[in-house]
């Protein structure tokens, strides 16, 4: 699936994550920002990056934002940004959980 | 609930007392009209009758942000603030966006994923969201093996594109192997950013070492540098300027090899005359500056582009002719009676 256009979901919430998905080129690029980016960072990465791949979205930049967020917030977020971005919310993806 | 996120209507007179007197007692005392009126919302939070958060946005920019964070976490209700204000923009789709603050707020916003752009000794610039400024390097054309290039850069407005303009850049073509040029990007002018980027592109059509690109939201634009477009004291265009010349020796100049900036010296505007000190004394060494001397007519007036505004208003586009090259004076004869009713509408001239 194509980003069509910026899309945002989550807030800066504690146990929150903010998720900004744009159109990128280059496979998946992930900018994060956590507090706990050295125990979990690369766990947030390889969600949001699975998750995108399960949706169908190859090429994106992806800026997170993560207030401690567990796994099942960071993977609901990311699926709202990205059917935000492919303009497909009103097929939820149901199945990518 | 606690901590609810209002709106606050600064229309209202008691409302805005309100909110001003809080933002002085957190030593935030510039209410300029200038300023003010460029709010697009505010928001902020109460406890029971007191004010105790407050944000603002104007365009893209972030604006009066207080807060008192007396009796509960630190960082809970500024996060809520920014928060809200950041999650109204994406809503209109305002997915790009910048605040200036004081130097010690800096790690604050960068917590909520802010990135610094610069920073001077009392105050920060920083950006959020995308495309953000490697977005914005990364589309610049560049030539073959540039890093080893004599690369020079020169911002301009170009309102319009004069022979003034044109005579900078032959210097800087003459000695470098690249120039680029910088068109300011803030559509604040008589001739609009469409306009002032096609002049100055059919300006320099003939020098084959000149690249001409958009100032983009990174040099001399209402984020980075309102002053250029408004009346403002002195000493605030230092402080404004000096942020602006930063970006332009971290950021810009080092990802394109940029060594020496050109400016034309400035006998006329004073805003431009600051900004020029600031350069010349922030820029280097990293990057040169390069002041070339105004051309001047066979009369020996400065040319510049005010010059050329008022002689449009006055309706004198036979002196203009001395003043511009051919393809801006083609463009001003086609357009006259666009721009002059623009004039008219109230269009500002005599600023830059």
């Amino acid at each position: 699936m194509e980003i069509k256009e910026t899309a945002v979901a989550g807030t800066l919430e504690s146990s929150d994550i903010q998720i900004m998905v744009s159109e990128g080129t280059n496979g998946i690029a992930i900018d994060l920002q956590s507090d706990v980016e050295k125990q979990f960072g690369d766990q947030i990465r390889s969600v949001i990056t699975e998750t995108l791949n399960k949706l169908g979205v190859t090429d994106a930049k992806v800026k997170a934002v993560d207030k401690g967020a567990l796994d099942c917030v960071v993977k609901a977020r990311t699926i709202a940004a990205a059917q935000r971005a492919t303009d497909t919310t009103d097929q939820p993806a149901w199945e990518v959980l | 609930m606690e901590n609810a996120i209002v709106d606050l209507y600064l229309n209202n007179p008691q409302v805005k007392q309100q909110w001003r007197d809080f933002l002085t007692s957190l030593d935030i005392t510039n209410f300029n009209d200038n300023e003010v009126d460029k709010i697009d919302f505010t928001i902020g939070i109460y406890d029971g009758d007191h004010l105790v958060a407050t944000g603002s946005a104007a365009g893209n920019v972030l604006k009066y942000i207080g807060v008192c964070n007396k009796g509960v976490t630190p960082g809970a209700r500024f996060n809520a603030i920014v928060g809200e204000l950041v999650n109204r923009l994406f809503q209109q789709h305002v997915f790009h966006q910048f605040v200036f603050t004081k130097l010690k707020y800096s790690e604050s916003f960068q917590h909520i994923g802010f990135s610094e752009l610069t920073h001077s000794d009392t105050a920060a610039f920083l950006e959020n969201g995308s495309p953000d400024v490697n977005d914005y390097l990364a589309d610049l054309p560049r030539v073959a093996e540039q890093a080893s290039r004599r690369v020079a850069g020169i911002v301009m407005n170009a309102n319009p594109f004069t022979l003034g303009h044109r005579y900078l850049v032959d210097q800087a073509a003459k000695e470098n192997d690249v120039v680029y040029v910088f068109v300011v990007n803030t559509d604040a002018s008589l001739f609009t950013t469409a306009e002032r980027f096609d002049l100055v592109k059919a300006g320099v059509a003939d020098l084959t070492n000149v690249i001409v690109v958009d100032g983009g939201e990174y040099m001399v634009s209402y984020a980075t540098f309102p002053a250029y477009f408004l009346p403002t004291p002195d000493q605030t265009v230092r402080y404004q300027t000096t942020l602006d010349a930063r970006i332009f020796r971290n950021v810009i100049a080092p990802a394109l090899h940029i060594q020496t900036r050109y400016v034309g010296s400035e006998p006329v505007s004073r805003t431009t005359g600051i900004y020029n000190e600031v350069l010349q004394a922030e820029l280097p060494p990293v990057v040169g500056v390069k002041v070339v001397d105004r051309n001047t007519t066979a009369h020996d007036d400065y040319i510049t582009a005010t010059a050329v505004r008022r002689l449009i208003r006055d309706d004198d586009l036979e002196q203009v002719q001395a003043l511009v090259p051919a393809s801006t004076y083609d463009f001003i004869v086609a357009h006259k009676t666009v721009l002059q009713a623009r004039i008219q509408k109230g269009m500002n001239i005599d600023g830059n």
